[in-house]
């Protein structure tokens, strides 16, 4: 009966929590729902940043996160944001090195809707400052939400994979802190964890009580794009751009009339072959179509997905010329692959260019001012001055932050006029 | 958009193009006597199971959690708890969460509990309309068998799915394609949008089986039914996903995915006259008591054995007596635990409900209290217990068979068999006896006029004109 007592008394309450909608001035949503509609907003133009093995890190954790930070009675400070964060980097990373599968492009489940829930969780429960038991729990509850085929990638659905990630594990770490229990070997099971792998082979993380944990971003770096599409086509760009180049160098100047074929040589990965895409999800998931944006405007940029753009028939006619090969030494994987690019013209020699590392891949990072300037771009999409720097200046120095819930006001400086007239009245 | 033309058309030809025709297509007409029939059974069922459900633990759980994470909406209502209402979509994971948390629900062939996933979802759908708008009893009807349809085809797409599972948990995997199909078909979306909920239903599918036995096993079903819902009201809005999501695609999973052999087959459009459902070849299970199915095998073996050790009137079988029991039943380690500690692992324990019987004569829903749990006479029993697999009993709910043989201290044996346990379908439990259980579950929640009322309302469902009627008496 005293159940029933307590649900009359849950009757009274309505959930007040409500955290921010990054890029929106006025509308604010409950947590779990905040991070769902931010983590597809991160993911939605391929843009986030993609690690080895194969996963889209950050989307998944870093919505939850900042949720969750602001419904907090005492708001974190930057370093605990910035720990937990790196919990659910972390996480990520551990689990993936529990298969071979995982360091090649995937082909079954898409690796965000695996591991970045289960990042998610763990940083929920970071912040939340659960127990041992707890964060188990929140890992076990998690795994329930886990696995997205791959056929949705390249489609419009592909960023709910990491909204979803990020509320699954918000949510995950919730109920586990009300007491909600899963399997507590859910990460040593075959039938846990390993339902999404064909070879699992799980081992115990570190003691991190020891003075110095040894994180794997230490080891291996992330890949920041610089362009918004699937990792795979930054190679292909920068190879194209670089035979374009040498066309442009020997003949003189470039022009599209010259070219009589174009031979993409790429790793085997059917999801991002496209020999004529016809929307933007696609276009992003697409070699054919990156190489050939780049061969007609030296440049890809946010601007190239759009419907006109995606739709140009000098694209069209070019796409047209284009074929695909796959050498068997150009492996399925981020670390290891290649691109070649090779025009062939009408007046009979070829250029020919190779891409082993593109510019932002971990083997060779932007360097700071170029992320930064990547950010500025983005972010004055939607906020202020103000807010744009305000963000750089409150990322750049978060381990002295006293109150995280800065950044959450930051987010919220849109730069529409009202907006503007509100604050020079205050 | 007044108009709206997908970028992205699936060829005709598709698997999947197949699937968001039927649910698009299927007609009130198309169902016949034996489907409605046996439909409105699983509806009742369903409905008491979730009333009792919403006494446990896990579902205040789930409710607290709802009310406070989540904005109040107040369309919905919940099981059993008069007065609180919730957004449609939080109301389907409640009440989810509730049909599944005793393991009382029903369970088809291919294994899945194919009514937890989809009557909640299509409960709340239906409690959002409009009430200008509000399905007919015979359009609840239908979208509901759409949704157990959807179910049965997708796990006729894999042998694997014919065994008791080992990797995903079945309701997390088609029980969420059949919520999405079902309130695909609720909303009346065109065939496209109709396929498009299934992909993006796909996305938000597959729990694995370690958390089958936990307390966290009833969300699977809480959420195949509020993530179908939510596929289904964001293809209502335009999203896109996978227009092949169902085929078999090489290099590229879509709900391949969630097997290991795949080999899916394009649903007949619904002509003119009639639609074969699967309902109507293949009849669902009831429970007796809320258990594990393979339970109910090996309980009725066991209250055999019971019978002759202690004639009709109530009896008990003492400890004393018992010099071993052997156990003679499938394998499958979800289900075979010596000593379990929690109400869900004894739910899920051959051993459990085998002595649980020996000692009363059956299992109940008291049977899985505390104090039932740590009875020492209990715990004598499963002492004495040891299992074998032969190998004629296979891990599937078709064929298997439940074998108790008890060995008296003084060398006697009485042995038990049950093929095929009261509630399975090949053996139904009658109209009778399943209103039986209906009451019995109903009544703890609510008030006996309700309980009456709501089992008339079932009954005339595809005679209802507005199903209100229905909704208005769950709580």
């Amino acid at each position: 009966m005293s159940f029933i007592l307590i649900l009359m008394c849950l009757q009274l309450f309505t959930s007040r929590e409500r955290s921010s909608v990054w890029g929106q001035s006025d509308i604010i949503l409950p947590p779990h729902y905040a991070a769902f509609v931010n983590g597809i907003a991160v993911h939605s133009m391929d843009f986030d940043d993609t690690w080895h093995p194969a996963t889209h890190p950050s989307g998944a954790v870093l919505p939850a996160l900042l949720a969750l930070a602001e419904t907090l009675p005492s708001q974190p400070s930057g370093l605990d944001l910035l720990l937990a964060f790196n919990v659910g980097i972390e996480v990520q990373g551990r689990l993936m090195r529990f298969s071979k599968e995982a360091y090649n492009i995937p082909e079954r489940f898409h690796p965000p809707s695996v591991v970045g829930v289960m990042g998610s969780a763990a940083a929920s429960a970071k912040l939340l400052g659960l127990s041992p038991e707890q964060c188990i729990h929140a890992l076990a509850i998690a795994a329930s939400s886990a696995g997205a085929p791959l056929a949705n990638a390249a489609t419009q659905t592909k960023p709910l994979h990491i909204g979803n990630a990020a509320r699954g594990g918000l949510e995950a770490a919730r109920l586990a802190q009300i007491g909600l229990k899963g399997n507590p070997a859910i990460l040593d099971l075959d039938r846990g964890l390993g339902v999404y792998y064909k070879d699992y082979s799980p081992s115990a993380m570190a003691d991190s009580a020891v003075r110095a944990y040894k994180w794997i971003l230490e080891d291996q770096d992330v890949a920041f794009k610089r362009i918004p599409a699937h990792l795979g086509m930054h190679w292909v760009v920068d190879a194209a751009l670089a035979a374009r180049e040498k066309l442009q160098n020997a003949v003189g100047k470039f022009d599209l009339s010259q070219i009589r074929h174009v031979t993409l040589r790429v790793p085997p990965s059917k999801y991002v072959n496209c020999p004529l895409p016809a929307t933007e999800h696609q276009a992003r998931h697409s070699f054919q179509f990156n190489a050939c944006t780049a061969l007609l405007d030296n440049k890809v940029t946010v601007a190239s997905f759009g419907d006109a753009q995606i739709g140009r028939s000098a694209l069209k006619e070019l796409l047209g010329k284009v074929s695909l090969e796959t050498p068997e030494d150009n492996l399925p994987s981020f670390d290891k692959m290649y691109c070649e690019v090779e025009i062939a013209t009408h007046q009979g020699p070829s250029y020919t260019a190779r891409c082993d590392t593109f510019y932002g891949h971990w083997r060779k990072p932007l360097t700071l001012k170029h992320l930064v300037d990547k950010f500025r771009v983005n972010a004055s999409s939607v906020l202020c001055t103000v807010g744009v720097e305000g963000v750089i200046d409150v990322i750049g120095n978060i381990e002295r932050v006293a109150d995280c819930s800065i950044l959450g006001s930051y987010l919220r400086m849109t730069s529409n006029q009202e907006h503007l007239d509100r604050m020079r009245i205050l | 958009r007044a108009i709206h033309k997908s970028a992205v058309e699936a060829p005709e030809d598709t698997v999947t193009a197949s699937f968001g025709k039927f649910i698009s297509e299927i007609k009130p007409q198309h169902l016949s006597p034996v489907v409605l029939h046996r439909s409105k059974r699983m509806v009742l069922d369903s409905i008491g199971v979730g009333l009792i459900g919403s006494t446990t633990d896990v579902f205040e759980l789930a409710l607290q959690h709802c009310q406070n994470m989540y904005a109040p909406g107040d369309s919905s209502s919940v099981y059993g708890h008069r007065g609180i209402r919730l957004s449609p979509i939080l109301a389907a994971f409640v009440n989810g969460v509730a049909t599944h948390s005793m393991d009382f629900d029903d369970t088809w062939h291919p294994a899945t509990h194919p009514s937890g996933a989809v009557l909640p979802a299509v409960l709340a759908l239906s409690d959002m309309m409009p009430a200008n708008n509000k399905p007919s009893g015979l359009d609840f009807l239908l979208a509901f068998n759409v949704g157990i349809e959807i179910q049965g085809r997708l796990l006729r797409f894999s042998n694997e799915a014919h065994n008791i599972p080992k990797r995903f948990h079945p309701p997390s995997v088609v029980g969420t394609m059949g919520s999405a199909a079902a309130c695909a078909r609720l909303l009346s979306l065109d065939p496209i949008q109709s396929s498009h909920a299934l992909a993006i239903a796909a996305s938000l599918a597959g729990a694995p089986m370690a958390n089958a036995a936990t307390q966290s096993k009833p969300l699977h079903i809480g959420n195949a039914s509020r993530l179908g819902l939510e596929a289904a009201l964001l293809a209502s809005r335009g999203l896109e996903a996978s227009p092949l999501v169902l085929d078999a695609v090489a290099g590229v999973a879509g709900f391949s995915a969630f097997y290991e052999d795949y080999v899916p087959q394009p649903l007949q459009s619904p002509g003119n006259d009639s639609h074969m459902f699967l309902l109507e070849e293949q009849d669902i299970g009831f429970k007796r008591f809320p258990a594990h199915l393979g339970m109910h095998w090996v309980a009725d073996a066991a209250a055999s054995v019971h019978k002759i050790l202690v004639g009709v009137g109530p009896g008990t079988v003492s400890p004393a007596q018992v010099e071993d029991i052997l156990l003679r039943v499938p394998k499958s380690k979800y289900i075979n635990r010596p000593f379990p500690e929690s109400e869900h692992e004894a739910r899920h324990s051959f051993q459990f409900n085998a002595c649980t019987v020996l000692l009363d004569g059956e299992v109940t829903v008291q049977s899985f209290t505390p104090a039932a749990m740590n009875r020492p006479d209990l715990h004598a029993l499963l002492s004495r217990v040891r299992l074998e697999h032969p190998n004629d009993n296979p891990a599937n709910f078709n064929r298997m068979y439940g074998e108790v043989q008890l060995t008296l201290v003084g060398g006697d044996t009485v042995k038990g068999r049950c093929n095929t346990f009261y509630g399975h379908w090949r053996n139904p439990l009658s109209n009778d006896s399943l209103r039986k259980k209906f009451r019995s579950n109903a009544e703890v929640v609510l008030p006996s006029e309700k309980v009456e009322r709501l089992i008339e309302v079932v009954e005339d469902l595809d005679q209802l004109r507005d199903c209100r009627n229905l909704l208005s008496q769950l709580q």
